[in-house]
Order: structure tokens, then C-alpha cells, then sequence
């Protein structure tokens, strides 16, 4: 277990209070939160390359704050990879055995594996000049994992790469993940990236933490505005709690003359007839209802009417553009192909939509 | 505008193509083989190593924390560097004669050692009008290492010294090698500052500049002239070797 607590970074340019990060042994840990919020300064400070204003990092029971960052056995790999260019990749790779005097031995074998894994076995007498982006991607990783450090950081492993070298990393990394189960703490801006590899999110959001959870919490159940917006999601209303249903354990709310209807179950905070909260669906999990098929349950009870304003071809999927007749409210509604196709929509149409009501979530 | 480059050059290769104007070869041989002449060389050469290793040995780590660290006073520090690169060389060599005849300069001359009008005081005077170049040169060598290779470094179990001898220094190795060259040449030069704090004796502290002045006042042109060539190749010699270590490595 690695705590991160308190990491407190006062700069003219930053303002950090109270970073609390924890990070399962072996676990894929993502620090999410948009660029140009310092997550680089942060890591430099879990390393010890900067000293912080306050704030402690234990490694199981060991804490190093003290500890300079030769002695931390925290491995980095930064964005720009900065592999020595006079070394060959070998040397690379074996540099923190050697900077630690580890008996090389006792590595053999488990470096093997690395290699194996990253399938850079051919390469290794190269300098690292004239390698592919993916190639110096892999020896960086394999350099960083090699003296077997007790946490590894990445700093933004995924950005800025052409999309099919993307896919190549991003299931490298799950690969070595899975292979060798290293604890790792990444920082990153694309939600995407963190939702694919990560098992833990904390997101981070002008200088601190909004929410700390499982990723497909966050993915669904963001704890505030702030996050949903962050994560790009769409469909977010502002809406009034305008009644309690008692016998059906219900609130009714309004956005704009629309009425939703939601289980009292899914709200979690006290619950005010007349305050404000924020409600959000996924764009998924808007359906558009086919003429003539029966409605399940639970999507009876919100079942609006509307037209459609527009549709944009995302290749794997349609994004249609909604709007309600009562309210002229706009729901964004993603739809894979093969439904897109039964469904038989056109701009100008009117359709109804149903809202799976679990998937309602709300805010404050 | 090449008609102005070419110019410039025709301007330059003349002047230095008139120094031949006045000369045989066999006097010239004479000239460079005389004693004093032959000091002159030596002398110049080694203090001008000296001052060199001098100005690497207080200017690499100045550059290096110029380089890497936010501290107090860096700006300040940063100007005062340009200071004997704008400061007129006379200048220089005159705060010198002046600082050692306060008290602390005093002292450090009957405790310490002797530099007015002593060979100490030629080095003194080189390092002095060079440190602050070196160190600027020495800088941007580094400047252009990325210090994360030094984190990654760190973090792979690297001290800081290990991390600079083993990574930063061979990756700015041809352009530390460069900045020092360009120091040394500029020692070799110098005149104004070294001829007012170690005066111009012939066998004492006539370093090839000042025995170019001494020369000519005297109206030895051949003397003068040997001296002026030899600085001409050593200068030459210097463009050269520093634009062999300008090569990029191709580390492939």
C-alpha cells in the first residue's frame, strides 16, 4: 500500500492542499485531471526531486518524505521518456541495477522476462536514437521496471501519440500489468486512457481532490458537477426536486416544464422539496423507442416526446441530437450502428425517448 | 550581399596578408627563436591554462547550479557575469591594482601571494576576464541537457554526482569542451587587464600580447610580427577544434 497524504505544494504558479492518494500493492492507480494543473510537480514531489511544503509518503510502513530520490526505489518514467542517449539499451535498461549495486544475478531472469514481454530483445545493442516512438516507449517502461521498484510513476504515457501506436502502448501496458503487477501511480488528462488500463481514479481538479473511487463509479456516478463536466459528459440539467412521491418512493423533478421521475434511492444527500440539483444521463443510455415494440418497466416512467434536430456519423456509432417538445430540452443520444439502422431516424422526425431510470444520476 | 561578406573577407585577408609585407623569412626565424620570444610563447600558454582550469574548476559548478536551481540572487549573479565581458580590460586590470592596495589586498599579498607584477598576477588577470564567459558558455552547454535525464537518473538510484558525471556531463561533453577552447583562446588574448596588474617585464610577465606592444614600441616589426602569427594559428587553431567538437555525435 503507498499513501500519499497531505501533499501540500504552495508555488506562485500552483496552489496544492491536502493531496490524498492511495494506491493498492500491484494496483494500476490513475491521477486524472486536465493539463496544466501541476500533476508533473506532483509526481516530482512523490519522487523527491521537489520538496513540498508539507505532506508524507509511506511505502507499506516505510516512510520516505525524508529520503532522497535515489533512496525511495520509485521509479519514473516522464513524458518525454528521456532515455540516455549515449547508452546503448541495454545499458539503459540495466542502469538502476547498477546505480543501486544489486547484485545483476538475481535480476537476470526477471529482466529476461521484461525483455520478453516488450519484445525489444533484438534491439538491445542500439542506441536510442533512430527507434520508433513505440520502441522508446517500451525500453523507457523496461528501464523504469527493471531494479523492481516499489511504485512506478507514468506522466502521461498515452498522450500525444499517433492512434495506432496508442493502441500498441496502451495494450503493452496492459500486458505488463498483467504480467508482472506493478503498483503504478499515472497521470493523465484523457479519461479514456485511465478508464482502459486504470482500476482506481482519483480525480484531481483545480488543485484538489473531487473524487476518489473505483473507475466505473466515476465513469457513472461522477460526485459533482465539476467531475462531469471534466469527463465531457453530456445530458447535465439543472433541475428542482418539485415533490416526493411517498407510497412509490419517488421524487419527482423539473427541468423547464419537463418532468423526470426518480427512484429516492438514487440520491444519496438529504432531500429538500424546492432545492437545486444537477441530473445526468449517459448518452447511452438514452433509448430512442421503436414504433409499435412494447416498453419495458423501467423506462416507462420517463418517456419523452420530441424531434430530432440533427445526426452525426462518429463511425462506430450515431450521435443523435434531441430536443423535447415540452421544455425544449436537448438530450445528445449516442446509438451504435446496427440500431442506428432498425431504427429508421431523419432529421426533423418526431420520436419518443426513454431514460432507464438506474441510470439517472444526481448531484449536488 | 554576398558582395558584403566577400568584402569583409578580402578586408581581413588583406590585413593579415600586409604582415608579410615587411618581412624576411630569415629575420622573422631569428625573431622567433630569441629567448624572450620563446618565454613569451611558453608563458602565455601556460598561464593562460592555468587561468583556464581555474575558471572551469569555479565556473562548472556556478554554471551547473545557474543552470538548474531557482536561488536568491540568481539574476543578480547572472549580470555580474557579463561584467568583465563588458568591462573595458584596462578597467579591470586597474580595480585589481587598486583592490591590492586596500588592506585585505595587502594582506593577502604579504601572507599569501604575490600578484602585482608577478606571473599569479597575469593568471589572476585572465581567470578574472574569463570566469564570467566561461561560465555563461558553460551554461547554455548545459542548458540544453534536459534535466530529466538527471531525474530519471535519480530515480533509477543515482546521486546527484553520479547523475551528472555519469549522464549530464558526457551529453554536454562537446559543448563543455568548446566553452573551455573559447576561454582558453580568449586568455591566450588577453592584453589590457594582464599588462596593468603584472606590467610588462620581457622574461618575467611578457605574455605574447603584451610582447607585441613592447615590440612595436621598440620597433622590432619582425618580433611583433612572429608574435601576431603564431596568435593567428593558435586562433585559427582554436575555430577549428571547436567546430570539430560542434559535430553532432550520432550516438547510432
Amino acid at each position: 500500500m503507498i499513501r500519499i497524504e497531505g501533499l501540500t505544494i504552495l508555488l506562485e504558479s500552483f496552489h496544492l492542499k491536502d493531496l490524498n492518494i492511495y494506491i493498492e500493492e500491484g494496483e494500476f492507480h490513475f491521477l486524472l485531471g486536465p493539463t496544466g494543473v501541476g500533476k508533473t510537480l506532483i509526481l516530482e514531489s512523490i519522487m523527491g526531486l521537489h520538496k513540498p511544503k508539507k505532506g508524507n509518503i509511506w511505502i507499506g510502513e516505510k516512510e520516505v518524505q525524508g529520503l532522497p530520490p535515489e533512496q525511495r526505489e520509485i521509479s519514473y518514467v516522464p513524458q518525454d521518456l528521456a532515455l540516455f542517449p549515449h547508452l546503448k539499451l541495454k545499458e539503459n535498461i540495466l542502469y538502476g541495477i547498477k546505480a543501486k549495486n544489486l547484485d545483476l544475478q538475481n535480476y537476470e531472469e526477471y529482466v529476461q522476462a521484461l525483455i520478453q514481454v516488450m519484445k525489444i530483445g533484438h534491439l538491445l545493442e542500439r542506441y536510442p536514437a533512430n527507434l520508433s516512438g513505440g520502441e522508446k516507449k517500451r525500453v523507457a517502461l523496461l528501464r523504469a521496471l527493471a531494479p523492481k521498484p516499489k511504485l512506478l510513476l507514468l506522466d502521461e504515457p498515452l498522450s500525444g501519440l499517433d492512434p495506432s501506436i496508442k493502441a500498441e502502448i496502451q495494450q503493452l501496458l496492459k500486458t505488463l500489468h498483467a504480467s508482472f503487477y506493478p503498483t503504478v501511480l499515472c497521470v493523465t488528462h484523457d479519461f479514456e486512457d485511465a478508464y482502459l488500463l486504470g482500476d482506481g481514479i482519483t480525480i484531481f481538479i483545480d488543485g484538489r481532490v473531487e473524487q476518489v473511487g473505483k473507475k466505473e463509479d466515476v465513469f457513472l456516478k461522477p460526485k459533482s458537477k465539476k467531475v462531469a463536466q471534466f469527463l465531457g459528459l453530456k445530458n447535465l440539467y439543472r433541475a428542482k426536486i418539485l415533490r416526493k412521491e411517498e407510497p412509490s418512493q419517488r421524487l419527482i423533478l423539473g427541468v423547464n416544464g419537463l418532468q423526470f421521475s426518480v427512484p429516492k434511492s438514487l440520491y444519496q444527500d438529504k432531500i429538500e422539496v424546492g432545492s437545486e440539483i444537477d441530473l445526468f444521463i449517459r448518452p447511452e443510455e438514452v433509448m430512442i423507442i421503436r414504433e409499435g415494440k412494447p416498453v419495458k418497466d423501467s423506462l416507462k416512467r420517463n418517456i419523452f416526446e420530441g424531434e430530432i434536430l440533427d445526426i452525426t456519423d462518429r463511425g462506430r456509432y450515431h450521435v443523435v441530437y434531441f430536443q423535447t417538445k415540452i421544455g425544449k430540452i436537448p438530450f445528445e443520444i449516442s446509438i451504435p450502428n446496427y440500431t442506428f439502422r432498425n431504427l429508421y431516424l431523419s432529421i426533423g422526425k418526431m420520436v419518443k425517448v426513454a431514460l432507464r431510470e438506474e441510470s439517472l444520476w444526481m448531484m449536488t | 550581399m554576398v558582395g558584403a561578406a566577400v568584402g569583409l573577407f578580402v578586408f581581413y585577408f588583406g590585413l593579415l596578408a600586409s604582415l608579410l609585407f615587411f618581412t624576411s623569412g630569415k629575420g622573422l626565424l631569428e625573431a622567433l627563436v630569441h629567448p624572450n620570444t620563446l618565454f613569451s610563447i611558453r608563458l602565455s600558454l601556460i598561464a593562460a591554462t592555468m587561468a583556464t582550469f581555474l575558471a572551469v574548476l569555479i565556473g562548472l559548478p556556478s554554471a551547473y547550479a545557474l543552470s538548474r536551481f531557482e536561488f536568491m540572487g540568481k539574476r543578480i549573479l547572472d549580470t555580474f557575469l557579463e561584467i568583465p565581458i563588458i568591462m573595458s580590460p584596462i578597467a579591470l586590470g586597474a580595480s585589481f591594482l587598486i583592490f591590492f592596495n586596500t588592506p585585505i589586498g595587502e594582506l593577502i599579498q604579504t601572507k599569501g601571494i604575490f600578484f602585482v607584477f608577478e606571473v599569479p598576477g597575469i593568471i589572476l588577470a585572465q581567470f578574472a576576464s574569463i570566469a564570467g564567459l566561461a561560465t555563461r558558455l558553460m551554461k547554455s552547454s548545459l542548458d540544453e541537457i534536459s534535466p530529466r535525464y538527471e531525474a530519471v537518473a535519480r530515480s533509477l538510484g543515482s546521486s546527484p554526482w553520479q547523475a551528472f558525471y555519469r549522464i549530464t556531463l558526457p551529453l554536454s561533453f562537446k559543448g563543455l569542451l568548446a566553452s573551455v577552447i573559447l576561454s582558453w583562446a580568449k586568455a591566450v588574448g588577453e592584453f589590457g587587464a594582464t599588462v596593468t596588474l603584472a606590467g610588462a617585464m620581457p622574461g618575467k610577465t611578457e605574455t605574447m600580447p603584451i610582447a607585441i606592444f613592447t615590440a612595436l614600441s621598440s620597433a622590432n616589426i619582425e618580433k611583433a610580427i612572429v608574435l601576431i602569427l603564431i596568435l593567428v594559428f593558435l586562433g585559427l587553431g582554436t575555430l577549428y577544434a571547436v567546430r570539430l567538437t560542434g559535430k553532432k555525435y550520432r550516438y547510432d
